[in-house]
């Protein structure tokens, strides 16, 4: 899948091109995230065009939080619809990843974080 | 204007509106010019005017709740047993002779259009017939009360007869879809399930269990309205469906496994496919222990959902929200709703479980220790690893707290713990589905006096000696509007003519009628209502059932589940002992019978169906001779379900409720059959005591031993079934049918199983020992028949005296004593 990477004052958001991700496209997910996983260590996944994740998808924004956790970096999370946030809530994850409304709150998160 | 337009402007409840919006529905809804409609499509169209009314209320119900912001009931329930909605719904809207005018314009008869109406058979017997009664009690009181249940594409088997045998059939009541149901696909919710609980810390190092690896089901509901009587509230009883998203499996379906797509699909949809029957709904079986999970998750997210539309606070949660959990089908509603306010709205846990157990209360309904629900530990692993954590957690701080309790006053007990404890230790292990209801439960409840008493007692002491104020009685009821207004319009109309009306929204009211009792032109009148409702079900017999019965003789019904304590066994061994009699000693009878049987057998119940074998073979030895044709019929009516009892109930003279007493919670055919003017014969079981203690002794024919003499008996092993063989011959006699091929005689020893039964010191429902009193009871009913002043007298009371058992009674001692929620008219 083809995923749309901006760079906005240092952090790399990337937008998650579609609406379900679960186990038809998991797997392609996690290696079109990859090279973005290696070149940065602030990264936002921008969730607003997803409707629906199951496990795997979920499964896969784990790793890639643990990929770059790894190497001292973070994930954030942001513009999640109220059904993808409640399947976050139902399994706890909301409590794993740092979950914003829009991007740019994201990213000013990165920036108090790393000030 | 279109008809459509019309329709929606004013969809009135007089005959003319009524027949435009027919015709629109046939137009418009099913396509069809009226007189190219088959049968089951006019009713569609009849169904869909109706529903537009319905709505009408609904909304303004809605309306007036959005306003008031009540507390609200969930009664949560695996079945509901509806039967048929037209009529019902013709009586609450008070439109029936509006759309009977409106037919007969159309050349149709309103009662063929009912009669075509498929059952909702979505329940096994009483608790899912109960729970459709309190939505109609709940609806007629004007209270916020609402159903949850499960969607099942087929209901109960369809019962055949072959060769006597019972023979199971599909019931696909939804091949055609509902005209009742309302779909709403923008509520639908996503479940998880299955998977493994991975252990980890959130962001700020706190532990964070986290469900990992789960599959989804999609749980979409489709509502079914119920209105009150008088047409003033229109709740709702919401089903749901397990769905896969056609969405969610496109994927799959895009990388070429269409085969593993459409199996997806098939495995989701399973789930809401099939209501288990009711023995076979033993634990161990996978696809249950995740149907009841589904209807869980399902109902708590559309709680939760309901309630943070108008509230931000969960401290406000109790006050606003009952749930009732019927029997321990939705108990893992207290693994459910602790979850989700642990989990997901982040209360910690001992305010989570103050919430929930103020939320929660339990019904029980069974006093057969080994119907209590249990799930093998590893099984509830398997498909509900999150849920199994949290039922360890309860049940950790619930032993704490007992142990604590034990410490202060009596001492260190371990079997108490044991006994207490959420999790059985066997091999494997099990999870106890009432203990759990109990602990997360402000509220347990027993469904009459003595099942109430023996639950305490000795069902579950411990818990009762713990929290003594928690455990109540609420005595089962009946909504009179199906059973007497509906089921039985003669006589209904008969009351009114008496008394007025009243009784329809207040039945203790009918009490009344009990200054006609004596009066002999209302006793002729009432005779007349009964002979008529027999003439219609001896054609039904004679339909169905192939055997001729004469109107005019006493009509003896034993009507529900097959099932041992039941007892029809001991139905039999009376009948046999009547022909025996005859063929034997020449001894005529007092009088003439029909004796009715009907009921379903468990598909995996051998036993069960052995004896609607048996009931088949001796009614064709009786009904074929001669010499017993004049005095005896014995007929089975197959495929009992909430129609046929329309019509089997109002016919009944006699109505056979002979459990073994101790084992049936309440009944509540017991009810319907003496609202319907029928003497009971009855063990001291049940509601049939209450009924007593209402009716008069002298209006009810009681034999047996009381359940204290029963469990003396099976505690002390001293039941001796061959001295009651030995002392009485009559029983000896009817015992030794059964070894003689009488009635299997071509097929030797078929039933030589019923010989060692009634024999074996080890029947736990004590068929011989209550025999000769059973048989003298019958022979003083017999002869009270022949005196048809008295019988009708006794009749007349037996109607006016069952005020005490509406389903509205009921529903209000819950609203006052459990939920907390009053009418929001």
């Amino acid at each position: 899948m083809e995923i749309h990477v901006d760079d906005m004052a240092g952090v790399a958001v990337a937008i998650v091109p579609v609406a379900e991700l679960d186990a038809s496209n998991s797997v392609e997910f996690k290696r079109d995230i990859a090279p973005v996983l290696q070149a940065q260590s602030r990264v936002v996944l921008d969730l607003s065009q997803l409707r629906f994740v199951d496990s795997s998808g979920l499964g896969a924004m784990l790793s890639c939080l643990r990929q770059l956790s790894g190497k001292g970096g973070d994930l954030k999370l942001c513009s999640m619809s109220r059904q993808v946030r409640a399947l976050f809530e139902l399994v706890r994850m909301h409590r794993i990843f740092d979950i914003y409304g829009t991007k740019e709150e994201a990213v000013q998160a990165f920036q108090r974080q790393f000030v | 204007m279109s008809l459509v337009c019309a329709n929606l402007v004013n969809p009135g409840g007089d005959a003319a509106a009524l027949e435009r919006s027919i015709l629109c529905h046939a137009q418009y809804s099913l396509g069809r010019a009226w007189e190219e409609l088959s049968a089951r499509d006019r009713f569609a169209a009849v169904a869909l005017a109706v529903r537009d009314r319905l709505l009408d209320v609904h909304f303004e119900t809605e309306r007036r709740y959005r306003q008031r912001d009540p507390k609200r009931l969930y009664y949560v329930s695996i079945e509901f047993l509806i039967g048929r909605s037209l009529a019902s719904n013709l009586y609450s809207l008070g439109i029936r002779e509006s759309c009977r005018q409106a037919l007969s314009n159309l050349g149709v008869d309103l009662d063929l259009i009912e009669q075509g109406e498929p059952d909702a058979a979505l329940g096994n017997g009483g608790l899912g017939r109960l729970a459709a009664c309190f939505l109609d009690s709940l609806a007629t009181l004007g209270m916020p009360g609402f159903g949850y249940g499960i969607n099942y594409e087929y209901g109960l088997f369809r019962q055949e007869i072959d060769a006597g045998y019972q023979r199971e059939k599909p019931d696909n009541w939804l091949a055609r879809n509902s005209p009742w149901q309302i779909q709403r696909p923008d509520e639908a919710c996503v479940v998880p399930v299955y998977g493994h609980v991975e252990h980890g810390v959130d962001r700020r190092g706190a532990y964070n269990p986290m469900w990992m690896d789960w599959k989804v089901l999609i749980g979409t509901p489709f509502d079914m309205l119920i209105p009150g009587y008088g047409g003033k509230t229109v709740n709702f009883l919401r089903l749901y469906s397990a769905r896969s998203s056609n969405d969610f499996d496109m994927g799959i379906f895009n990388d070429g496994d269409y085969v593993k797509a459409v199996e997806q699909k098939i495995a989701s949809e399973t789930i809401s496919k099939v209501l288990y029957p009711s023995e076979s709904a033993a634990s161990g079986q996978e696809l249950r222990l995740v149907q009841e999970y589904f209807l869980v998750a399902c109902t708590v997210r559309d709680i939760v959902r309901r309630f943070e539309q108008t509230h931000s606070s969960y401290c406000d949660f109790p006050f606003k929200v009952a749930i009732q959990m019927n029997d321990t089908h939705p108990a893992l509603m207290v693994a459910e709703l602790m979850r989700t306010l642990v989990d997901e709205k982040d209360l910690d846990w001992d305010q989570a479980w103050d919430i929930t157990r103020e939320t929660l209360a339990y019904t029980n309904h069974t006093l057969l220790p080994e119907a209590l629900e249990k799930w093998p530990v590893p099984l509830m692993e398997h498909v509900l690893p999150r849920h199994l954590q949290i039922i360890y957690e309860i049940n950790h701080r619930f032993l704490a707290e007992v142990r604590a309790r034990q410490a202060a006053e009596q001492g260190a007990d371990e079997g108490q713990i044991r006994r207490m404890s959420l999790i059985e230790e066997s091999t494997p292990k099990q999870v106890r589905m009432a203990n759990l209801a109990i602990v997360g439960s402000h509220s347990i409840n027993g469904v009459s006096s003595i099942h109430t008493r023996l639950l305490t007692t000795l069902l579950v002491p411990d818990f009762y000696r713990l929290w003594p104020k928690r455990f109540n009685n609420k005595t089962n009821g009946v909504t009179q509007r199906r059973w007497l207004l509906a089921a039985n319009p003669a006589l209904a109309a008969l009351i009114c003519s008496a008394i007025g009306d009243g009784w329809i929204v207040d039945l203790p009211q009918i009490q009344a009628i009990e200054r006609c009792a004596s009066n002999t032109g209302f006793q002729q009148r009432f005779a007349q209502v009964k002979l008529a409702n027999k003439e219609r079900l001896a054609q039904i017999i004679r339909d169905v059932s192939h055997v001729r019965c004469d109107p005019a003789s006493l009509f003896d019904i034993h009507a529900k589940r097959i099932h041992i304590y039941k007892r029809q066994l001991l139905k039999v061994l009376h009948i046999v002992h009547e022909y025996l009699s005859l063929i034997e000693d020449g001894r005529l009878p007092a009088q003439p019978r029909t004796f009715v049987f009907a009921g379903k057998a468990a598909p995996g119940y051998w036993l069960a169906k052995q004896i609607i074998k048996l009931i088949h073979n001796v009614g064709r030895v009786i009904n074929s001779d001669t010499r017993a044709r004049d005095w005896m019929k014995v007929a089975f009516v197959p495929d009992y379900r909430v129609s046929l009892a329309e019509k089997l109930i109002p016919a009944a003279d006699l109505s056979e409720q002979i459990s073994t007493a101790g084992t049936e919670a309440s009944g509540t055919g017991n009810i319907k059959f003496a609202l319907n003017g029928a003497l009971t014969m009855g063990t001291l079981d049940g509601a049939n005591i209450e009924i007593r203690q209402q009716v008069g002794a002298e209006n009810i024919f009681t034999f047996g031993h009381t359940a204290d003499e029963v469990r003396s008996l099976l505690r002390s092993r001293s039941y001796r079934p061959r001295d009651y063989y030995e002392r009485d011959y009559r029983v000896k006699r009817v015992a030794d049918a059964f070894r003689s091929n009488l009635f299997s005689p071509a097929e030797p020893d078929l039933f030589a199983w019923i010989y060692r039964l009634l024999l074996d010191e080890n029947d736990d429902y004590l068929h011989l020992a209550d025999l000769p009193a059973y048989l003298d009871a019958q022979e003083k009913a017999a002869r009270v028949f022949q005196d048809t002043p008295a019988w009708t007298r006794m009749a007349i009371l037996n109607v006016a005296r069952t005020g005490h058992f509406s389903s509205d009674r009921t529903v209000c001692e819950y609203a006052r004593d459990i939920w907390r929620i009053g009418p929001v008219l």
